[in-house]
């Protein structure tokens, strides 16, 4: 007992100076917002060792493969021939297939091609990210092409657990779109020979889309930890790499190891206590302070000092992005939403009053101590259903010019950053400006994301701290404002689209909140009534011949003429105004009285191949 | 993170399925692990309710359908009647929704098998006819409340009597494929498989 209690007072002893200047260093630093560069060295010379470390996997993968090629029966033969060439493969299985389909009219391939295009436009957004020298370790989102040679090498005999892969199955040919772009794929009318089979057809569709759906979907797996390419040396995120590839990789892991958890751990622990202890203290402190200018400045600058070490207690680097779009007087910062650390990210830069639900624990302290200072919005989670009154306290805060900018994080749950999913749209419905502010984390070097289904809060801390880094990426955008006659669910959109895009995230309709809460029946009924509009396009043969004209919805299919329309630009205009017209306002209306997650989205099929083989029958 | 040793794809599993299936090993794998990240409360095997919490089934207006073909077909071809599904079904009733190749034929995913699934997504109570009623309840749920019950009596009695060869006031599967003739089902259910 003693000897180990000698130990310790050696070890500490001996560790204790440069600990404390460590951190001394760290904080005084941050109280300036100065930084001497160190993080991005470390950042720089991490992505180095990352490298470094792909090519090894790659060379001992090509090793083995030659070797696993000539001993090994014919599939791991085929495999390799596979993996070398992943890219030609999904072509080369394109082309056989419009081949091997005859009689599709050239219009059908067109339409095909057309979407198809479409659909990789949104699998791949172009990420402009502030490091040039990636190219091996460069992310991929999506689906198709992105069987980057070393992910797909490690795959082949990984067991990946509960992550469902980024990395493709399939290729989706089918899917469900949530948005109100009637007009796509509402056919004109056809003829066919009877409308239920044509309904029967259709259906076939809705299986097809509904397997594909089964096999690889959208939205669950946005509420998982998002998939790397490449190993970074942490066992959680990305393909589980359990597996032995060589001995220098496993020596640089267990430094690793010995790196995050004796060296970084403790420095960032002690450094997060002592942000933690002068964020509670200063907000007591500038509590007593009489409301005046004085306060405020004195709350913007603590709240700085405060926010600059609590993140240095996770190593986060982060680069702001045009600055001059920063919001400076009230109004509400739209962010799209990965972690709880969003708010620590962003407040670095600017001070913002935010909103939130109450939490309990550690969080709950914090919240309690920030309402000292300043005014922010924390709400029961009982209250969140009780729409009104956070919007009244919102508006209340928003026209109110002494109150700082607020924050607000739309999609009310994160995801893990590689889609931004439906904006709810209470915040847009007041008349503010919107500031948008796209974020985006590098996943390499820890995983921001927080499953809250599956982590607590300190546990989710715990694992930043215990990670390599944090490294954000923080967008401003111009200020948006609500343009005449546009509703706040068009308004949202349109910023959702516009953080999207900045930040290299798929736009996704669906909402956040499916995470934990089952499909509202609404939105099948949206569907049904989708194809319900659909089957009353349709004009059976005989039923015309027979003059018995079954007419399904609709009084303005009566009055037109019966004719072979066969593009979209035949169709007279009146009748696509007319009935989206409608369609909004019902979707407006019917969302008044429901619940904040309120969907006012469409779901079409996507049935733009199977009216031209419908014409023809 | 439910990675327990029982829910580990053995090697031997893989090849089994492989025999019987046309995907390769890597495909395997893969879907693994969407099995997976569906069977939530990590039971090894699914149930209805882990299909239908992906909400882009869901929200399907047949998702419900498909979901009961899914089990009604894997019941079929073999042991459980119990409403779950293990991997090597899971697998099986996708191996359905494969590519006709030319190369390989395969006892899983020609026409007739991709009809049979339509058609057993129809068949409710599972008794090889399609009868006016189920037709009706399929449409339905197709369409919701948009259109009056009388419209869809109509609708149904015309698509009945068209397929209806023998008279008798049913649609069996060989009557289903022949009304289904034109269809170009071979690309209508097939989904693409990446390498």
């Amino acid at each position: 007992m003693l000897g180990i209690e000698h130990l310790l007072f050696v070890l500490t002893t001996f560790a204790f100076p440069p600990v404390a200047l460590t951190v001394l260093l760290c904080i005084i630093l941050a109280t300036f917002g100065k930084s001497l560069g160190l993080r991005q060295m470390y950042v720089d010379t991490l992505i180095n060792i990352f490298e470094w470390g792909a090519r090894q996997i790659k060379t001992t993968e090509k090793i083995r493969r030659k070797e696993s090629a000539l001993t090994a029966p014919f599939f791991l033969n085929k495999l390799s021939e596979e993996a070398d060439d992943d890219e030609d493969e999904i072509r080369s299985m394109e082309t056989p297939h419009f081949e091997a389909t005859d009689g599709i009219t050239d219009d059908e391939i067109e339409a095909r091609s057309e979407t198809e295009s479409h659909d990789s436009g949104e699998d791949f957004p172009s990420v402009d990210s502030d490091f040039g020298d990636e190219s091996c370790l460069k992310r991929k989102f999506g689906s198709t092409t992105s069987l980057a040679s070393v992910g797909s090498c490690c795959s082949l005999r990984n067991r990946k657990m509960s992550e469902s892969s980024t990395l493709g199955i399939i290729k989706r040919e089918t899917q469900i779109y949530l948005d109100d772009n009637f007009s796509e794929d509402i056919p004109d009318e056809v003829f066919v020979r009877s409308r239920g089979w044509a309904a029967i057809r259709d259906s076939v569709d809705f299986v097809k889309a509904g397997m594909e759906a089964i096999i690889e979907d959208e939205v669950t797996s946005r509420f998982e930890a998002e998939q790397l390419v490449s190993w970074n040396m942490l066992t959680r995120t990305s393909i589980k790499f359990y597996q032995f590839v060589n001995w220098k990789l496993s020596a640089l892991w267990i430094l690793g190891f010995m790196f995050r958890y004796c060296v970084m751990l403790p420095l960032r622990f002690t450094v997060f206590c002592i942000g933690l202890v002068f964020l509670i203290s200063s907000t007591a402190l500038i509590g007593l302070v009489p409301i005046g200018n004085w306060k405020k400045a004195l709350n913007h600058k603590c709240m700085l000092i405060c926010y600059r070490i609590l993140s240095r207690s996770l190593t986060a680097v982060v680069y702001f992005h045009d600055e001059h779009y920063k919001a400076q007087a009230q109004g509400i910062c739209v962010a799209n939403h990965t972690s709880p650390i969003d708010a620590l990210i962003l407040s670095i830069d600017n001070v913002y009053a935010l909103i939130g639900q109450k939490h309990e624990g550690l969080l709950g302290i914090v919240q309690r101590a920030l309402s000292r200072a300043s005014s922010h919005i924390w709400f029961e989670r009982s209250e969140a259903k009780d729409r009104l009154v956070v919007a009244q306290k919102l508006k209340e805060h928003c026209t109110n010019p002494d109150k700082l900018p607020i924050l607000i994080f739309p999609e009310g749950t994160c995801i893990n950053n590689t889609s931004v999913m439906m904006f709810k749209k209470g915040s847009f419905e007041i008349g503010t400006t919107i500031y948008p502010i796209a974020m985006k984390y590098d996943s390499r070097f820890g995983d921001a994301f927080w499953n809250s289904s599956e982590q607590s809060w300190c546990g989710y801390i715990m694992r930043m701290m215990t990670s390599w880094a944090i490294i954000c990426n923080v967008w401003y955008l111009p200020p948006m404002t609500r343009r005449d006659g546009e509703d706040a669910v068009d308004f949202a959109n349109r910023v959702k689209k516009e953080i999207a895009n900045k930040g290299g995230l798929v736009d996704l309709e669906w909402d956040g909140g499916l995470k934990r809460a089952k499909v509202p029946p609404k939105m099948v009924a949206k569907q049904q009534e989708r194809y319900a509009n659909r089957l009353s396009r349709y004009t059976s043969v005989s039923e015309v011949v027979k003059d018995e004209d079954v007419d399904v919805t609709s009084d303005y299919l009566v009055d037109k003429p019966v004719s072979g329309y066969n593009s979209l630009e035949d169709l007279p205009e009146d009748v696509f105004i007319d009935e989206e017209e409608d369609e909004t306002i019902d979707a407006h209306d019917e969302n008044e009285n429901d619940d904040p997650a309120g969907e006012s989205n469409i779901l079409p099929n996507k049935p733009l191949s199977d009216t031209v083989s419908l014409v023809k029958t | 993170m439910g990675n327990s040793s029982s829910l580990m794809l053995r090697d031997e599993e893989i090849e089994e399925i492989m025999s019987e299936t046309e995907f390769n090993r890597n495909q395997i794998v893969r879907l693994y692990s969407r099995f997976l990240s569906l069977d939530k409360k990590g039971q090894g095997f699914l149930s209805r309710d882990d299909f239908l919490n992906v909400p882009e089934l869901a929200v399907n207006p047949l998702g419900d359908r498909i979901v009961d073909a899914f089990f009604t077909l894997a019941s079929s071809n073999g042991d459980n009647e119990e409403q779950q599904l293990n991997f090597r079904q899971f697998v099986r009733i996708l191996a359905h929704f494969q590519p006709i190749s030319r190369v390989k034929k395969n006892a899983l995913n020609s026409r007739k098998d991709k009809l049979l699934f339509a058609f057993k997504m129809y068949d409710l109570n599972k008794n090889d006819y399609i009868t006016r009623e189920e037709f009706k309840v399929i449409l339905n749920s197709m369409v919701g409340a948009n259109i009056t019950s009388d419209q869809l009596d109509k609708i149904a009695d015309r698509t009945i009597e068209e397929a209806d060869a023998d008279r008798d006031g049913k649609i069996s599967f060989d009557e289903f494929c022949r009304a289904m003739e034109k269809t170009d089902i071979e690309e209508k259910m097939s989904i693409r498989f990446l390498n």
